[in-house]
C-alpha cells in the first residue's frame, strides 16, 4: 500500500482535547502527541486539520523581512520590521487591515483599537466567502442552532453548494451524520442525507439522495420547493434539469421528517445570484418551519471567520466591512468591502493577517495589491509573501499559542497551548499590540510636531 | 482619595432617607460616615442624589445580541455618534453595541445591569461581551429551565442533586442565579412544538413546568443563593394568559425562603408581557388585576414590569417558540438559535406604535401594573430591554410614573390608541410617584431582590456608586414637568461608580473596566463530585464539545466580584 | 518532506463517438473551490513546491470533453477567460460526470482566470465563468514563477517582456539571511 505510515509511537506526552485551526468545525478533541517540544502526530483530526498540524517546516515563517530595493525579501530584526510597518500604517490614507480568521480573539481587539485609531477599513475573510449569507440574513433572518441538536434530533441533514467531505471532513462525521444522536441512537441510519450540487461530489457519493440541477439553477430550484411547499402546482415539467415529480416527491420529504437541518456553503454565494441564493434557502426554511422543525447553519470556512464578524458585531455593530475613515463606523455592501477597495485601487496599504489574499483574492484584486505596500503577519510563507513588502513571523494559534475561537455555529472555544513557538517567533496578539503601540508614538510625534 | 458630595437632597430608600439635606462622603470607592476637612468637595446643592441604578432584567451581553446586531444593521445604523477622546465610537439604538450599552446607562446613573439570560454553553461570548461593556457591573443569571439534566431531576423529584447541579454549573460558567424561561417550552421547540400553560409536559421528557419551577425554587433555596428563582412564565404574549402567570406565582408559595436579605422566592419577570385577559387578539384586555391582587396580598413574589415604550425595537428572549409565532404574525425577519442540551432563543424586530390598538393596550397594562402594585419594594422598572423598548427610554417611563397629567394626556390627544383606556383601568388611576419610590422601584427593590449587600444604598461600607440628577426637588413639580424629567433622569450631573466620576453633566468623562458579578456556593463539594459523575456519560455523549474546553477559564472574568454562599445556611 | 506525491485519478478512457470530432478548443463553464488535496496542501504550508502545483494548479474534467481535446491525465492546457489565461494540468475529474464544466480547485492560478465583479454582493465570481479550453504544450508553473508572471510586483520594467525566460524561482523560501 503506497504511502502507508506506521503509528507514531515515539513520544512524550499527550496533550488531551486541543482544538484544530483549520475549518470551521473546531473540533476540540484532538489529541497531540508531544516529543522534545514538537507535535509529532496527532489524533482525531482529518485529514485537513492533521495536515495544518503536521506543517512543512521548510515554508515556517522563521524571521521578520522587509523587502529592498531589489526585490528581494531581506531578514531583519523585530524592530527595523515593526518600525516599517508602523511606519507605513500610520502614514496610510486608506488603509485596510484584512484577515483575522485564523488568528484569536485577543489578537483582533488590537486590531481594532488600531483600525480605529488610524481610520483603516477592518474586513475578514467573509468578504470573499459568506458576505453573501450575512446579507441574506440581514434581510430575511436566520434559523439556526448549534450542531449538537444535528447531532441529537436530526433526521434528515441537507447539503447544498457545500462539498462538506472536502471542506469540513468531520462536519458528517462527529456532528451531523453518523454520530449517536440521543434522540438518533443508531446514528446513520436514523438519518436520510440529501446533497444538491450540480455535480457527483464526494458529499453526494454518501448521501442517501443526490438532486443534480443546473449549474446556476439553485435559485430556480429552491422557489420551485417554496411554491410546492405553499400548495401551488408547478407549470413547467423540468425545474433547473430536475423533473417536477422528483421536486415535490422531495419537498413531501421535507416536511414529514422530524427535524431537518440544511447546510450551505460557496455554491450558493459564489454563482452569479448570490446573496439570493441564500435569501431564497433561508426563506424555505422559515416556510419548513410552519409543518416541522428545520433549522439551517452556514459552513464557515475558517475557525476563527465566525469569531471575527461575532467579535465586530459586539464591538461596532457591523460584522465586516468595518469602515473607521471617518471616526466612527460605517458598513455598505459595494463601498467598505475589500475586493471593491482594491479593484477601485482605493486603498494606499493592505496589511494581512492570518490570510492569504496572494492565493485566494482574484486576479483583478492582486492587481493592485501589486501597485501598493503590503505588510503579511502569518506562519507561513506563501502566495502573499510573494507580494508582501513587509513580513512578519507569528505563532500558530491552538498549538504554539492559546486563543479563543468561535465555531461556525458561534460557540465559543478556548483553543489551548501544547508547546512553545520558535524562538524567533511571536505571538499574533503581541505582533500587532507593538505595532498600535508604535502608531501611537508616530501619531503623538506628528501631533507635537503639527502643534508647534 | 476622599470626596464629599455636599448639600444634596438625598434618596436612599433602604436607609430610609426620603429627601433629606444630606452629604455623602465617600473614600477608596466606598461610601464612608466621615472625611476629613481636606476631602474634595462635589458642590451638589439642592441636587437630587440617589444610590446607582441597578436594573435587575435586561439582555445586554451574549450571542442573541450578536445575532440581532448582524441581522439588524439598520438597527445598528441609528445611534452612531463619533469617537471622542474618551469614548469610542458608539452604535445601535435598541441593540447598542457593547461600549455604547456601557456608556448609555452609565450616561442615565446606572451602576449595574444583570444580563438576564446566557447560555451555558455560550457562556464564554457572554463574558467576552461584559469585558467590552464598560462603566458598568453586570450580573449574569444562567438559562435552566429547559436543560436536560434539570428535566430529569425535576421528574425524579431529586432536588438535592439538582441543587448540586446549580451549584456546580454556576462555578463552570460563572453566573450568579437561576433563570428558567418558558419551562419545557424551548425544550419543546426542540421539535418545533411549545407548551401551553404550567401543566403541559414537554415531549419526551414527560414534564411539566410546574415540576420544573418548583424543583429549582426548592434548590435555589436549599442552596441559601442570593437572588431567588428568576422565572419568565409560559404563555408569554398570548391573550388570556394571565391564569398561567398567577398559577406559576401560586405554584411555589409553600417553599420556605432561605435569605436574610430578600422576601421573595419567585421573580416574575416582565409581568406586562403575562398579563393579558380576553380570548384573541380581538377580544383582548388587560389582565392584569388578578397579578396585581396576588402580588399585594402575598410577600413571596417580586415582579419588574417590562414597560412598553412605544418604539420600534427588537423581541429577543429565550422563548424561542413565542419568537416564531411572532414572525408569523408580523412577517417580519426571523432569527432563532437552538442550543443543544440547553435552551433556544428567537428574535424578530417589532414596532410598539401609539397607532396601534394591541401595542396602546401593553402601554396601559404596563402602566397598570406600576400602579396599583401599592408596595413600590415589590415591582421593579424594566423594559425587558429590548423586547418592550431600549433602555435609553427609562427616564421616560419615569416621567409617566410621576405625571397623571402627562399620561392623560396621551390618552385624550390620541398618543395612545383608545383601547389603553377602553380595555384596561389605566384612565382611572392617578396616583403619581415620588423621587422616593422612584428611587425603590430602579434601584432599592432590585438590590434587596437580587440580595446585593455592597450597593443600591448609600450604606457606609457599600461601592460608592451613586448617581446625581439636576433636578431640585423642591422646585419642581414632576407632575407637570415630564419632559423636564425625562431630561434629567436621561443625563446624570454625576455618576460615580466605585469612587470614581464617569459622568458630568450627561457626559461620559472616564472609562473603568467592568465586574462580573457571580455566586460561588460553598459546602457543596462531595456533592458536586457525585452529580458531576452523574452526568459526566450523557455530557460526553450528548454535547459537541469536551468538558474541559466547556467551562468559563478564569481569565474570561478578570474583574469578578464573587458573592460567598454557605450552602443550607 | 512532501505530503503527497499527486492526486490519486481515475484513468481516462476515450469514448467512441462517431460524430464527435477532436476539437482545438472548447468553450467550458469554469467553477473554483475547495478541494480536499488543495486544503491539505495550502494550509500546511508548502505552497512553494510542486506538490501544491499539482493539486491546485489543475483543471478537473468531464472525461468526455478530455476525449474531445485529445487530452489524458497530467497533459497541460491553456484556460482563458475574458479576465486572464493559465497553463494547467488537467485531469479526470473524480465527481463526474459534468460535461461542459471544468473543476480548477481555488489558488493562484484558478485566480488569474475569475471575475473580480462583485455586483456590490463583497463576493468576486468565483463559480459560473465562461472561458475556453486548450491543450498547450507551455509549462505549469511553480507558486512563485507563477505570482512574478501574473503580478510583476518585483519585476523591473526592463525584464517585463523576457519573465519567460528568467530563472524559476524554486520550491524553497528565497530571501536574504542576516
Amino acid at each position: 500500500m503506497a504511502n502507508y505510515e506506521p503509528p507514531v509511537t515515539d513520544y512524550d506526552k499527550i496533550v488531551e482535547n486541543c482544538t484544530c485551526a483549520f475549518c470551521g468545525c473546531n473540533c476540540d478533541d484532538l489529541d497531540y502527541l508531544v516529543k522534545n517540544d514538537h507535535v509529532v502526530g496527532v489524533r482525531h483530526a482529518c485529514r485537513l486539520g492533521a495536515s495544518k498540524i503536521m506543517e512543512d517546516m521548510d515554508q515556517r515563517l522563521l524571521v521578520p523581512m522587509v523587502r529592498n530595493n531589489e526585490g528581494e525579501l531581506e531578514e531583519v530584526d523585530w524592530e527595523t520590521a515593526l518600525n516599517k510597518a508602523a511606519e507605513l500604517i500610520a502614514g496610510a490614507q486608506r488603509p485596510i487591515f484584512y484577515g483575522w480568521s485564523e488568528t484569536s480573539i485577543e489578537t483582533m481587539h488590537h486590531g481594532l483599537e488600531l483600525g480605529e485609531l488610524v481610520g483603516a477599513v477592518l474586513d475578514n475573510q467573509a468578504t470573499i466567502c459568506h458576505g453573501p449569507s450575512l446579507q441574506a440574513v440581514q434581510n430575511v433572518g436566520y434559523p439556526v442552532m448549534t450542531l449538537g441538536e444535528v447531532k441529537n434530533r436530526a433526521d434528515m441533514c441537507l447539503y447544498t453548494g457545500s462539498n462538506a467531505m472536502n471542506s469540513h471532513p468531520r462536519h458528517m462525521a462527529r456532528y451531523t451524520t453518523f454520530p449517536r444522536g440521543y434522540f438518533r441512537p443508531r446514528g446513520r441510519f436514523d438519518r436520510t442525507i440529501v446533497t444538491l450540487d450540480p455535480k457527483y461530489s464526494d458529499t453526494a457519493k454518501m448521501s442517501d439522495i443526490w438532486v443534480g440541477f443546473e449549474q446556476n439553477g439553485d435559485y430556480e430550484f429552491y422557489n420551485a420547493i417554496r411554491a410546492v411547499l405553499k400548495g401551488k402546482k408547478l407549470k413547467k415539467d423540468l425545474i433547473s434539469g430536475i423533473p417536477k415529480e422528483d421536486v415535490e416527491e422531495l419537498a413531501e420529504s421535507m416536511k414529514n421528517v422530524q427535524f431537518g437541518a440544511l447546510f450551505f456553503g460557496l455554491g450558493l454565494t459564489h454563482t452569479l445570484s448570490k446573496q439570493r441564493n441564500i435569501d431564497i434557502a433561508i426563506q424555505m426554511v422559515a416556510d419548513l418551519n410552519k409543518y416541522t422543525k428545520w433549522v439551517l447553519m452556514p459552513m464557515r470556512g475558517h475557525y476563527n471567520v465566525n469569531g471575527f464578524n461575532i467579535f465586530m458585531a459586539f464591538e461596532t455593530g457591523f460584522p465586516y466591512g468595518v469602515d473607521f475613515a471617518r471616526g466612527y463606523q460605517r458598513y455598505m455592501n459595494g463601498e467598505t468591502n475589500t475586493i471593491d477597495l482594491l479593484t477601485r485601487k482605493e486603498c494606499d496599504v493592505f496589511m494581512v493577517i492570518a490570510a492569504d489574499p496572494g492565493a485566494h483574492y482574484p486576479g483583478g484584486a492582486v492587481k493592485h495589491l501589486a501597485e501598493i505596500p503590503v505588510i503579511q503577519v502569518d506562519i507561513h510563507w506563501g502566495p502573499s509573501t510573494e507580494i508582501a513588502d513587509v513580513v512578519l513571523p507569528g505563532s500558530f494559534i491552538g498549538v504554539e499559542a492559546a486563543g479563543t475561537s468561535y465555531r461556525m455555529d458561534g460557540v465559543p472555544i478556548y483553543m489551548k497551548k501544547a508547546v512553545d513557538k520558535p524562538e524567533t517567533c511571536r505571538d499574533d496578539e503581541w505582533i500587532i499590540k507593538e505595532l498600535l503601540e508604535r502608531v501611537k508614538n508616530i501619531k503623538a510625534e506628528q501631533g507635537a510636531l503639527a502643534s508647534k | 482619595m476622599e470626596y464629599i458630595l455636599k448639600n444634596g437632597i438625598v434618596y436612599d430608600p433602604a436607609n430610609k432617607v426620603a429627601g433629606e439635606k444630606k452629604d455623602v462622603m465617600f473614600r477608596d470607592g466606598k461610601i464612608v460616615e466621615m472625611v476629613a476637612d481636606d476631602a474634595k468637595v462635589i458642590d451638589v446643592t439642592d441636587k437630587i442624589v440617589m444610590p446607582a441604578g441597578i436594573d435587575p432584567h435586561a439582555h445586554v451581553a451574549g450571542p442573541k445580541l450578536v445575532v440581532g446586531r448582524l441581522y439588524r444593521p439598520e438597527d445598528s445604523r441609528k445611534g452612531i455618534t463619533n469617537k471622542t477622546a474618551v469614548t469610542r465610537s458608539e452604535s445601535g439604538f435598541s441593540i447598542p453595541s457593547c461600549p455604547a450599552t456601557g456608556y448609555r446607562y452609565s450616561r442615565m446613573g446606572y451602576g449595574t445591569v444583570v444580563e438576564a439570560a446566557v447560555p451555558p454553553l455560550e457562556a464564554k461570548h457572554t463574558h467576552e461581551e461584559i469585558n467590552a461593556i464598560p462603566n458598568i457591573d453586570i450580573t449574569p443569571l444562567a438559562l435552566f429551565g429547559n436543560n436536560w439534566f434539570v428535566l430529569q431531576y425535576a421528574k425524579q423529584g431529586k432536588i438535592e442533586e439538582l441543587a448540586a447541579f446549580v451549584s456546580a454549573w454556576l462555578k463552570l460558567v460563572k453566573c450568579y442565579g437561576v433563570k428558567i424561561v418558558n419551562p419545557c417550552g424551548s425544550e419543546a421547540w426542540g421539535w418545533g412544538m411549545n407548551v401551553h400553560g404550567l401543566d403541559d409536559p414537554a415531549p419526551y421528557w414527560d414534564v411539566t413546568g410546574r415540576e420544573v419551577v418548583t424543583a429549582l425554587a426548592k434548590a435555589n433555596e436549599m442552596l441559601g443563593m442570593p437572588h431567588s428563582i428568576h422565572v419568565h412564565p409560559n404563555d408569554l404574549g398570548h391573550p388570556g394568559n394571565y391564569p398561567t402567570t398567577v398559577e406559576t406565582m401560586e405554584a411555589i408559595k409553600g417553599i420556605e425562603k432561605n435569605s436574610p436579605i430578600r422576601d421573595q422566592t419567585m421573580h416574575l419577570t416582565h409581568a406586562q408581557f403575562h398579563a393579558y385577559g380576553g380570548t384573541s387578539w380581538r377580544d383582548a384586555e388587560s389582565g392584569a388585576d388578578p397579578i396585581i391582587d396576588y402580588v399585594n396580598k402575598n410577600d413571596h413574589i417580586t415582579i419588574d414590569v417590562g414597560q412598553v415604550t412605544l418604539d420600534e425595537t427588537t423581541t429577543m428572549t429565550a422563548d424561542a417558540p413565542m419568537e416564531f409565532d411572532l414572525h408569523q404574525l408580523s412577517g417580519l425577519k426571523w432569527a432563532n438559535k437552538d442550543i443543544e442540551l440547553e435552551t433556544a432563543a428567537g428574535i424578530v424586530p417589532v414596532i410598539y406604535s401609539g397607532k396601534a390598538p394591541v401595542n396602546s393596550l401593553q402601554w396601559a397594562i404596563g402602566l397598570e401594573l406600576f400602579l396599583k402594585v401599592n408596595d413600590p419594594w415589590k415591582v421593579c422598572l424594566t423594559t425587558d430591554h429590548p423586547n418592550a423598548g431600549p433602555f435609553i427610554r427609562y427616564p421616560r417611563i419615569i416621567s409617566w410614573l410621576m405625571s397623571n397629567e402627562r399620561r392623560q394626556e396621551m390618552m385624550d390627544n390620541r398618543e395612545v390608541h383608545p383601547w389603553s383606556h377602553k380595555r384596561t383601568s389605566l384612565a382611572t388611576l392617578d396616583r403619581e410617584y415620588d423621587f422616593n419610590e422612584i428611587a425603590t422601584i430602579t434601584r432599592a427593590a432590585p438590590a434587596k431582590i437580587y440580595g446585593f449587600q455592597d450597593r443600591g444604598a448609600l450604606t457606609p461600607g457599600y461601592n460608592a456608586d451613586i448617581a446625581v440628577f439636576d433636578l431640585n426637588p423642591n422646585d419642581i413639580d414632576p407632575s407637570r414637568n415630564p419632559a423636564a424629567i425625562e431630561k434629567a433622569f436621561g443625563s446624570a450631573m454625576y455618576t460615580i461608580k466605585d469612587g470614581e466620576i464617569l459622568v458630568k453633566d450627561g457626559e461620559v468623562v472616564k472609562i473603568k473596566q467592568s465586574h462580573t458579578l457571580w455566586t460561588n456556593v460553598k459546602g457543596m463539594e462531595e456533592e458536586e463530585k457525585a452529580v458531576m459523575k452523574q452526568v459526566m456519560p450523557d455530557f460526553t455523549r450528548y454535547y459537541t464539545v469536551k468538558f474541559e474546553n466547556y467551562k468559563v477559564f478564569d481569565k474570561f472574568v478578570p474583574n469578578p466580584t464573587v458573592s460567598e454562599v454557605q450552602a443550607g445556611k | 518532506m512532501t505530503y503527497v506525491d499527486k492526486p490519486a485519478l481515475p484513468k481516462v478512457v476515450k469514448f467512441d463517438e462517431p460524430n464527435e470530432k477532436l476539437r482545438n478548443i472548447l468553450d467550458v463553464m469554469l467553477n473554483t473551490g475547495s478541494d480536499i488535496y488543495q486544503g491539505a496542501c495550502k494550509k500546511r504550508g508548502s505552497t512553494l513546491k510542486d506538490e501544491y502545483r499539482k493539486v491546485s494548479g489543475i483543471a478537473y474534467m468531464d472525461p468526455k470533453d478530455m476525449a474531445k481535446l485529445g487530452v489524458t491525465n497530467w497533459d497541460h492546457v491553456k484556460v482563458v477567460s475574458d479576465w486572464g489565461e493559465v497553463i494547467v494540468y488537467c485531469a479526470h475529474s473524480r465527481d463526474a460526470p459534468h460535461e461542459g464544466t471544468i473543476f480548477i480547485p481555488k489558488g493562484p492560478w484558478a485566480n488569474v482566470v475569475v471575475s473580480p465583479e462583485t455586483y456590490c454582493c463583497c463576493d468576486p465570481t468565483y463559480k459560473g465563468i465562461m472561458c475556453t479550453v486548450e491543450k498547450s504544450d507551455d509549462d505549469v508553473l511553480l507558486m512563485a514563477d507563477l505570482m512574478r508572471a501574473v503580478y510583476k510586483k518585483y519585476v523591473k520594467t526592463e525584464d517585463e517582456d523576457g519573465i519567460k525566460d528568467l530563472a524559476t524561482l524554486g520550491e524553497m523560501p528565497v530571501y536574504k539571511k542576516l
